[in-house]
């Protein structure tokens, strides 16, 4: 009977399965240290957060270059709300979540009605006044001195009569990060499939013909912000629940570069080549980060080559690695002469 | 007559120039009606105000829906589609990177609901409307002869394809008036002949059909009534062979000289 089954599976759902199977048995493997465990789960939350920004450039084909905002309200709220009032990990998720999604809102109603590049300047502008709160707003944030001591994650049944168990070490937090990744991929595959999903990605093709099919542009757009921030929030939480610790210095500019580049590198708008685009650059990172200094170089020369992948994958390669369904129909189909005014996929000037 | 679109007295300025002049004229329920006129006359200026993409600088732009009228002059696009007006474009829009089928499901969009939680949570409401999606997809898609191409991508489709399925979509909005932009243009005789025969039965399902269109053999083959502008004025209106006939729309066409001639 379970060999049959197997038989059924197609190509694609194997693969998925061999690749969750390999995740859970990972942290056993012999070869994996407890430094080889904190970059997985690095890549893990990058696939959460790459996951979330891909609904706005991916999905809507909106250039966002300030998800690090979001990623730093959601890890300051859970930091703060586990700090002042010991909040349990589990009740700050769905807050973060709605903390998120409300400052998208609030970011994105008034200035999702410019178009192109200035709704990117805008955002920008966002994350760097998020950086600003948190690095001057002392009384509530601490400042630059940081936010130490964040509680751990715990599962605590204490009120059932049951144990409390804190999650110390990087293995909870590996499985946490593996169930977040796939409740997350599992949220875009449900809209992805669905009457908002669709509208989001008549937005991307062609806002005139959206509008004509009776989609309300700026509400579409307003939603897409809100829960790709909401997503970019929960990161956050679980980062800073994982730290422990938090400073403004780690929510720069940088990080939404980042995150961006993984969703140009592994395919806009496609789901696998999103995940597949932060575990390349997250690796990438770590290796250059140890590689660098040994060359003589400082290890922030690694954003050069961020730099540079992004122009070789523009130049080479514009829809990603894994490209959408129809970019890689096209592609297949040897045309690579687009026409003038619409580009195959990208963000809409 | 019981029409179903009124314009009154439309003006719509471009700074100084004046697209559209005191456009007045009628278009009654089931009727299939041809806007024409020479290149730069404010066709599609017209059809952009009726969609709300451009605002009128004066004048009414009225729907009648059973026995509501609704003035729609300066609505919203989506809130245009949402009355009951669908509409077509002269380059052909569709959603390129999509399949066939997803084109038409959007146009199903302004008549469902479900948003985030419904699609995240698989509601029964979600589930039952999705269904419903599909299944009026296909049989639009049916309804324009593009039936088990729903799984084609829009962009790789044939030039008179794209047509039709921009027509599916736009009937998939249950429109009371479908205004076509330029459908035939680009297409061979057998094209237009069988454009015509599904412009045709659009009509013989109830809705209203407005079309600009420089091809005179459709003009002629299939509107019932035409209506002539020139310089973003209202020139002439009436049957096609007697506004082909009618000195000032060939003098508009091939200028003075043409219409002595004739």
């Amino acid at each position: 009977m379970g060999k049959l089954e197997l038989q059924k599976l197609t190509r694609g759902a194997k693969i998925r399965i061999g690749l969750l199977i390999f995740a859970l048995i990972l942290p056993f493997l012999p070869f994996v240290t407890d430094y080889l465990l904190h970059i997985a789960i690095l890549v893990l939350l990058y696939m959460i957060l790459a996951l979330g920004l891909n609904i706005v450039p991916g999905f809507n084909g909106l250039l966002d270059l300030g998800y690090v905002g979001f990623y730093g309200i959601g890890a300051y709220t859970s930091g703060l709300l586990t700090y002042h009032f010991g909040l349990s990990y589990w009740v700050i998720i769905p807050l973060a979540f709605m903390n998120g999604a409300i400052w998208g809102i609030l970011l994105g109603a008034p200035t999702l009605r410019l178009t192109g590049d200035y709704f990117a300047i805008v955002t920008f502008g966002f994350s760097e006044l998020v950086v600003l709160f948190l690095t001057n707003e002392i009384w509530l944030t601490r400042g630059p001195l940081g936010l130490p001591g964040i509680d751990v994650v715990s599962i605590d049944l204490t009120l059932f009569g049951g144990p409390k168990w804190e999650f110390i070490g990087e293995l909870p937090y590996y499985y946490l990060a593996i169930v977040m990744v796939l409740i997350t991929v599992f949220v875009m595959y449900r809209i992805q499939d669905s009457r908002l999903g669709r509208a989001w990605f008549a937005i991307r093709d062609d806002e005139v013909a959206a509008v004509s099919c009776g989609i309300n542009l700026l509400a579409y757009k307003v939603i897409a912000f809100a829960i790709s921030a909401a997503f970019g929030a929960v990161g956050g939480s679980f980062f800073a629940r994982w730290m422990t610790f938090l400073s403004p210095d780690m929510f720069k500019f940088w990080e939404s570069f980042l995150i961006l580049c993984m969703i140009v590198l592994g395919g806009m708008g496609n789901i696998w080549g999103v995940m597949i685009g932060a575990v390349i650059l997250v690796s990438l990172s770590e290796v250059l980060r140890e590689l660098l200094p040994l060359l003589g170089l400082p290890a922030d020369v690694r954003f050069l080559a961020f730099g540079l992948i992004m122009v070789l994958m523009m130049r080479f390669r514009p829809a990603g690695m894994l490209p959408i369904a129809a970019v890689a129909a096209q592609m297949r189909a040897g045309r690579t002469k687009r026409r003038k005014s619409k580009p195959a996929m990208g963000i809409k000037k | 007559m019981i029409p179903t679109l009124e314009i009154k007295a439309l003006y719509k300025n471009f700074g100084g120039l004046e697209a559209l002049k005191d456009i007045s004229f009628n278009i009654g329920r089931g009727e299939i009606i041809g806007l024409i006129g020479p290149n730069g006359a404010g066709k599609t200026t017209l059809f952009n105000c009726v969609a709300g993409i451009e605002k009128p600088t004066a004048g009414q732009i009225i729907l009648t829906h059973g026995d509501r009228t609704l003035s729609i002059g300066g609505k919203k696009p989506e809130a245009v589609t949402g009355l009951g007006i669908a509409r077509t474009f002269q380059n052909i829009r569709l959603f390129d990177n999509l399949t066939v089928i997803d084109n038409v499901k959007i146009g199903r969009h302004c008549r469902t609901r479900s948003v985030f939680f419904g699609a995240v949570i698989r509601s029964k409401f979600q589930q039952a409307e999705e269904k419903a999606i599909s299944e009026s997809a296909y049989q639009f898609l049916e309804f324009v002869g593009l039936k088990g191409r729903g799984q084609e991508i829009a962009r790789s489709m044939a030039y008179g394809d794209q047509r039709r399925l921009e027509i599916a979509r736009a009937l998939a909005t249950e429109p009371q008036l479908l205004m076509l932009d330029e459908p035939a243009a680009g297409m061979n005789p057998q094209e237009s002949r069988d454009l015509m025969d599904l412009i045709r039965r659009i009509r013989d399902n109830g809705i209203t059909v407005l079309l600009i269109e420089h091809d005179m053999k459709v003009v002629m083959g299939v509107c019932e009534r035409v209506v002539v502008i020139n310089h973003g004025e209202w020139l002439a209106e009436g049957l096609p062979q007697d506004v082909q006939n009618n000195p000032k729309v060939i003098e508009a066409y091939l200028g003075t000289g043409a219409a002595n001639a004739a």
